[in-house]
């Protein structure tokens, strides 16, 4: 009778630890699952996330926000427009200095396409003349933003002028 | 214990997975530019073949007009090539993990129809690695003093 008792709670104390041990290759399979860098709470869909992102900088870029931009833009960000290269810092200082009224940018389509921790976007958006709103010229981009510890960063961007 | 060694086992798949890479950033940034210097070569040996190893399959490119290319009309192009001559100058790599960013410029020159032409421009190509080799997901090139 007591060796039986004895061989219960063995038994339970094995199921006990079974569990634990299910629970906790459960918790670490969820958590590898996971892309290599984290989304921030609300930010669930990483498109969605990069996306606002794109249109938060263009926000920052229109009221001089270099505060806003610094959060966005990588330290080692290369930045081509106009065949020119520019790093973070004079894209800043450019920002900074820019007076009303300011060229507006207006984006138009674009398209996110991820890849694990990094994001390629595509599109177009056109320039219009702070005075009078009138269109100026209309750029193709491509931007590549990197999740850093679940940030994403803008790494690079660049522009072209489209032709027709 | 065999709880202990399934924990690692599975910390340790989950890490090898997001970053599988040895090589010293140095070496990579090496790879990375011969990689460059094999896609110009492409375009003067007409070996499109080269090209469907160095481009994911979902490669986009935005050419100096503006225009959206896909792989495949990026290695029709090179099929067809006019170019001659193809160099490459000031390239640099920036590293951020598996991603890395390539920026230079490259000039060109070639026969069209009859007509000698040339041409500078300047790139920004992202690669990726992706299956234990480097291959690029996106490019852009501009004229220089648009």
């Amino acid at each position: 009778m007591k060796l039986g008792k004895s061989l219960r709670i063995t038994a339970l104390r094995q199921r006990a630890s079974l569990m634990r041990t299910i629970g906790c290759l459960l918790v670490l399979v969820y958590a590898t699952s996971l892309p290599g860098s984290a989304q921030k709470a609300g930010d669930s869909n990483p498109a969605t996330a990069v996306r606002a992102l794109e249109n938060e900088r263009v926000k920052a870029q229109a009221r001089n926000d270099n505060d806003a931009l610094d959060l966005i833009l990588d330290n080692a960000l290369v930045y081509i427009e106009s065949g020119k290269l520019i790093s973070k810092g004079d894209y800043l200082l450019r920002v900074k200095s820019a007076k009303p009224p300011l060229q507006q940018i207006v984006l138009e389509a674009m398209t996110v396409r991820t890849v694990e921790n990094t994001a390629i976007v595509v599109g177009t958006y056109r320039k219009t003349d702070g005075k009078d709103g009138k269109s100026l010229k209309r750029w193709r981009f491509v931007d590549t933003w990197v999740n850093k510890k679940g940030s994403w960063m803008l790494v690079a961007a660049a522009a072209t002028p489209l032709s027709k | 214990m065999r709880t202990l060694i399934l924990v690692a086992l599975l910390a340790s798949v989950g890490t090898s997975a997001s970053y599988a890479q040895g090589d010293a950033d140095s070496d990579v940034e090496a790879k990375i530019l011969a990689t460059e210097h094999m896609w110009g070569q492409a375009y003067v040996s007409k070996d499109p073949k080269a090209l469907e190893r160095i481009l994911d399959d979902a490669f986009v490119n935005i050419d100096s007009d503006g225009v959206v290319q896909t792989k495949a009309e990026v290695v029709a192009e090179v099929s067809t090539s006019t170019i001659v001559q193809f160099l490459t100058e000031s390239m640099v790599v920036r590293l951020h993990g598996n991603t890395a960013i390539v920026t230079g410029i490259f000039q060109l020159k070639g026969v069209d129809h009859g007509k000698p032409f040339a041409q500078r421009e300047r790139f920004v190509d992202t690669w990726f690695y992706k299956n234990g080799q480097w291959v690029s997901i996106a490019g852009l090139v501009t004229r220089i003093g648009q």
